[in-house]
C-alpha cells in the first residue's frame, strides 16, 4: 500500500467529510446505545448533525490550508453542536485547530500531537470529566498515535490504523469503566461515535470510498459478558434530573471561563465552550429560567433547547425494567481467577468477592459485598470449604436477609447459580440451589506442597495430585495422567457435561488436549474447555 | 347462529384441528430477506426451520394486515353474527392491532370481540381450543369471551431452548435478554409472563431440560388441557408426550410444532409444554 507522509487542507476536509457520511450510516444504531448521562437516546443523531455543521463550515472556508480547514471545522462544530457528545466533539476539533495553527499540511507526528491537544481541550470542557465515555476513547486513541510516532513510524495511514484500533478497544472497554453501561449491556454511544468518525477518516485515506458506499460501520460489542444485575438497581432513589438546557450565546467580549464559574453551582453536567463572540452552553438544571435570564444579560441566545429529563428518565426506567429479569434476590460468589469471575458474572451473580484456597476473604469483605448490593435478600456462595464458616458469620452482622448455600467447590457454585430460578422467591431459591449441589462432582488438580503419604498414596513434593469433592484420590506424573485416574474412579454412566476450567499456569493447548482425550474415551460426554485463570489449581473440572 | 372463532397462525393450531373445531386461522407473514410467505400456508414449519438453520439470512415475522382480518370478518359475517378473535400476545406482535383496526373499519352487523391471549404457540392454542369447544357446546359470544379471558390467566407455557444462538440474533425478547452472554453453554428454560418471554432457569443438557419440563407439568395439581410442541425434533416431543401421558390420563395431549415467532429465537431442538389449569 502506498504511504502517506503528509496531509494538506484539502485532504483533511475530504477525510472528515467521508467520516461524517460514515457516521450517518450508523447514527440510528448509536442512538440505540445511549444510556448516559440520561437516556436521551440520540447521541448518534446529535453527533451526526454536529458533523454536518462541522463539514458545511469546512467547505465554506476561504483558507484551504490544514490550519484554515481545521479552524473552520472547529467553528462549524461549535455553531452546530448538539447534545453533550456534540459539544465534546466540537472541542476535539478545536484542539486539532489549535495545534495545526498556521500549518499548510501536517505529518504523522504533527497529527499525533494535534490529537493530544484535542484530548486536553475536550477534558477541559467538562467540569467533572467521566471515564468510560468519548473522553476516554479520545485519550486512548491519541496515546496510540503518539506511541506509533515514538516508534519512528511516519506513515499517516499506519498511525491512523493504530489510532482507530485503540479507539475500538477503548470503546469495547467502556462498560468496565462505567457501571451504567455495564448494567445496560452496551458500550458508550459517544465513544462509538468518535470511533466511527476516526474509522471513516482512515478508510478515506486508504482509498476505500467505493467500499464505504456499500458497507456499514461496525458497532463495537462490549467485551464484557453481559452480567445481569440480579438486583433491581433502577427505581431505588428518585433523583430529579431537571431540564437539559442547551443554547448558543452570541455577544461581544464573552468570557467562557467566567461564564463557566458563574454557572457551576446552578446545575450538573455543565459544559461551556467557545470564544469571545460565541459560547455554547450545556447544563442540566432544575431552574432553566435562571440560566436563560443570566444568558440574555450577556448576549443573544440561539438554538435554544430545554428538555425535561425526568420524562426521559421515566422512559429509561421502563426500558431498563424490560431489559432486566426482575428478581429481588442477589447472588454473591467468592471466586478467584479472572476467567471464573467472568463465568460467575455471566451467569448472573450480582457481584464476586475475590478469594479461594489460601486467600480466604474476611467476614468484613463478604459483609461489604452484601451491604453494597442493591438487593435486601442475598444468597452467598462461598465456593470453598474454608470460607463457608466465614460466610455464615455475615448473617448476624447485617439487617439484610442472607442465606449461605454451602458450596465447597467452584463446580458446586456454578451448578447452584445455574439452578437459580428467576420466578421463585428467596427461600425457595436457596433450597433449589442447595439441592442442585448433589448433581455435580468436583475434580481439582493441583500440586503437592510437600512429600507425604495419604490414603495409601505415596506423594512427592510438586507432583500433580487429584481431588474429588475434596478427597485426595490420585497422584501421577502429569496432569493428564492424574485426570485419567480420577475419571476412572467416577461412574460416568450418568454424566452428561464435563467442564474443564484451566488455571493461570496452563496453556489453552494443553487444556484442549485433555478435553480431546476425555472425548476419545467417553464420546457420549459434552466437553467444554473454559479459561478459569485460577491460581493454585491447574484444573478444576466439573462432572454433571 | 353459532359464534365463529378466529385466531392467528401463531396459535400452532394444525389445519386438521382447525377444520374439526371450525376455527379460522389468519396467517402471519414469514420473511427471509426479500421473500415473503404466508405462515403455514405458503411455507411449512419444517421448511421454515430448515431454512433458519441452513441460511445466513435471519428471518423475521410480520403481523397480518388489517385487510387480512377484514376479509375474514366479511366472509364469516355471511354465516354468523358473532365472532371471537383470539390473537397472539400484543407484546410480541402487532397482530392484535391489525385485528382491532379491521374491527373498527368493519361495517357489517356482526358483533366482534377480540381477546389478547398474552401468550403464543400452544399457550394460546389451548385457549383457542377450549373456546371452540365451548362454542360447540352451545356457548354464545359473551359466554365464550368470558371463558377465553378466564383461560388467559390459566394458561402456562414452559419452553426449553437447546441453544442461545438464535435468542441472541432475534429482536423482541424482553426479559429473556438476561440469559445472553453466558460463558458456559447453557440451555435456557423460558416461560411466557405478562405477555412476554421471560427466563425461568438454565439447564446444562437436554435430559435435564426434559426433566424440568416434565416436573413443571407434574407440579400442577389439576390440568384441563395439555400440549407438547417441538421445532425440529419430533422424537423428543414424542418421548415427552409419552412420559406426560402417564400423569395426564384423562384427555388428549395436543401435539404441534412451535410457531416461527418463537422459533426464530428458539432455533432447532427446542421443546415446549403448554397447559391450561383446571
Amino acid at each position: 500500500m502506498s504511504e502517506v507522509k503528509s496531509i494538506a487542507g484539502q485532504d483533511l476536509r475530504e477525510m472528515f467529510s467521508a467520516a461524517a457520511s460514515w457516521l450517518e450510516k450508523s447514527a440510528a444504531e448509536i442512538d440505540a446505545l445511549n444510556v448516559f448521562p440520561v437516556p436521551d437516546g440520540d447521541t448518534g443523531t446529535n453527533m451526526m448533525l454536529t458533523m454536518r455543521s462541522t463539514m458545511e463550515e469546512a467547505y465554506r472556508a476561504p483558507d484551504h490550508s490544514a490550519s484554515g480547514v481545521a479552524h473552520a471545522m472547529a467553528k462549524g462544530a461549535l455553531m452546530g453542536a448538539r447534545g453533550n457528545s456534540g459539544v465534546i466533539l466540537s472541542q476535539i476539533w478545536r484542539g486539532l485547530a489549535q495545534d495545526l495553527e498556521g500549518k499548510e499540511s501536517f505529518t504523522a507526528a504533527e497529527l499525533a500531537s494535534a490529537l493530544q491537544q484535542s484530548t486536553l481541550v475536550a477534558y477541559r470542557a467538562l467540569s467533572d470529566p467521566v471515564e468510560g465515555t468519548i473522553l476516554t476513547v479520545m485519550k486512548d486513541a491519541a496515546a496510540a498515535a503518539q506511541a506509533q510516532v515514538a516508534e519512528g513510524n511516519d506513515d499517516i495511514i499506519d498511525v491512523m490504523e493504530a489510532t482507530v484500533n485503540a479507539a475500538g478497544d477503548s470503546v469495547a472497554n467502556t462498560p468496565s469503566l462505567l457501571k451504567v453501561l455495564r448494567d445496560a449491556g452496551v458500550v458508550d454511544a459517544g465513544g462509538q461515535g468518535l470511533y466511527t468518525i476516526l474509522d471513516g477518516a482512515l478508510r478515506y485515506l486508504r482509498g476505500e470510498t467505493e467500499l464505504m458506499r456499500l458497507r456499514k460501520p461496525q458497532i463495537i460489542v462490549s467485551e464484557l459478558p453481559y452480567a445481569v444485575s440480579l438486583s433491581q438497581a433502577v427505581g431505588i432513589e428518585e433523583v430529579p434530573y431537571g431540564y437539559c438546557t442547551e443554547f448558543m450565546l452570541k455577544g461581544e467580549k464573552l468570557e467562557p471561563d467566567d461564564i463557566k464559574k458563574r454557572l457551576e453551582k446552578k446545575g450538573e453536567s455543565l459544559i461551556v465552550v467557545g470564544d469571545d463572540s460565541t459560547v455554547r452552553i450545556h447544563i442540566h438544571t432544575l431552574n432553566p429560567g435562571a440560566i436563560v435570564r443570566f444568558a440574555t444579560k450577556l448576549g443573544t441566545m440561539h438554538q435554544v433547547s430545554i428538555r425535561n429529563m425526568d420524562e426521559q428518565h421515566q422512559d429509561f426506567l421502563e426500558m431498563q425494567k424490560d431489559r432486566m429479569p426482575v428478581t429481588e434476590t442477589a447472588v454473591i460468589a467468592v471466586v478467584s481467577g479472572d476467567g471464573l469471575t467472568d463465568v460467575f458474572s455471566s451467569l448472573g451473580a450480582a457481584s464476586v468477592v475475590p478469594g479461594g484456597q489460601t486467600m480466604n476473604p474476611s467476614t468484613r469483605d463478604l459483609l461489604q459485598a452484601v451491604e453494597s448490593t442493591f438487593s435486601e435478600k442475598v444468597i452467598l456462595l462461598p465456593n470453598n470449604k474454608n470460607i463457608v464458616l466465614t460466610a455464615n458469620q455475615v448473617q448476624s452482622l447485617t439487617q439484610k436477609s442472607v442465606v449461605v448455600v454451602p458450596t465447597e467447590t467452584i463446580p458446586q457454585g456454578v451448578v447452584a447459580l445455574l439452578a437459580f430460578d428467576y420466578e421463585a422467591d428467596f427461600k425457595t431459591n436457596a433450597d433449589i440451589m442447595a439441592r442442585a449441589l448433589s448433581s455435580v462432582r468436583s475434580i481439582e488438580i493441583t500440586r503437592a506442597v510437600r512429600s507425604s503419604r495419604i490414603n495409601d498414596l505415596k506423594i512427592k513434593r510438586k507432583q500433580p495430585i487429584g481431588l474429588v469433592d475434596g478427597d485426595l484420590v490420585a497422584v501421577g506424573d502429569s496432569n493428564l495422567d492424574v485426570i485419567n485416574q480420577v475419571l476412572a474412579r467416577l461412574d460416568l454412566g450418568e454424566a452428561e457435561v464435563v467442564t474443564i476450567y484451566y488455571g493461570d499456569d496452563i496453556e489453552l493447548d494443553e487444556a484442549e488436549q485433555i478435553g480431546a482425550s476425555i472425548t476419545e474415551r467417553h464420546p457420549q460426554l459434552q466437553i467444554e474447555v473454559i479459561r478459569g485463570g485460577q491460581p493454585h489449581y491447574s484444573y478444576i473440572i466439573s462432572v454433571e | 347462529m353459532t359464534v365463529k372463532i378466529v385466531t392467528d397462525s401463531l396459535s400452532d393450531i394444525t389445519s386438521d384441528l382447525a377444520g374439526e373445531l371450525g376455527i379460522t386461522v389468519v396467517p402471519l407473514y414469514v420473511r427471509f430477506g426479500e421473500e415473503i410467505y404466508r405462515d403455514r400456508v405458503e411455507i411449512t414449519t419444517e421448511e421454515f426451520y430448515r431454512r433458519l438453520v441452513s441460511e445466513s439470512t435471519f428471518p423475521s415475522t410480520t403481523q397480518p394486515t388489517p385487510n387480512d382480518f377484514a376479509e375474514v370478518y366479511n366472509n364469516l359475517a355471511r354465516e354468523t353474527d358473532e365472532i371471537l378473535v383470539i390473537v397472539v400476545s400484543s407484546k410480541l406482535s402487532g397482530t392484535y392491532q391489525s385485528a382491532t383496526q379491521a374491527k373498527e373499519g368493519f361495517e357489517g352487523k356482526c358483533r366482534i370481540e377480540i381477546v389478547d391471549s398474552l401468550s403464543v404457540a400452544m399457550g394460546m392454542g389451548l385457549i383457542v381450543i377450549s373456546a371452540a369447544k365451548a362454542v360447540q357446546a352451545g356457548a354464545n359470544l359473551d359466554e365464550v369471551t368470558r371463558l377465553a379471558l378466564g383461560a388467559v390467566s390459566r394458561s402456562h407455557m414452559v419452553i426449553y431452548f437447546d441453544t442461545l444462538k438464535y435468542l441472541a440474533k432475534g429482536g423482541r425478547i424482553g426479559k429473556a435478554r438476561g440469559l445472553l452472554g453466558s460463558m458456559l453453554s447453557v440451555k435456557p428454560i423460558l416461560t411466557m409472563k405478562d405477555g412476554e418471554l421471560a427466563p425461568l432457569t438454565r439447564m446444562r443438557s437436554l435430559s435435564a431440560g426434559m426433566d424440568y419440563l416434565y416436573n413443571a407439568v407434574a407440579d400442577v395439581p389439576r390440568i384441563d388441557q395439555l400440549a407438547v410442541e417441538h421445532t425440529t425434533n419430533p422424537a423428543d416431543a414424542d418421548a415427552m408426550t409419552e412420559r406426560l401421558s402417564a400423569i395426564y390420563q384423562k384427555g388428549h395431549i395436543y401435539r404441534s410444532d412451535i410457531s416461527p415467532v418463537i422459533g426464530v429465537h428458539a432455533g432447532p431442538n427446542a421443546l415446549a409444554v403448554s397447559l391450561l389449569e383446571a
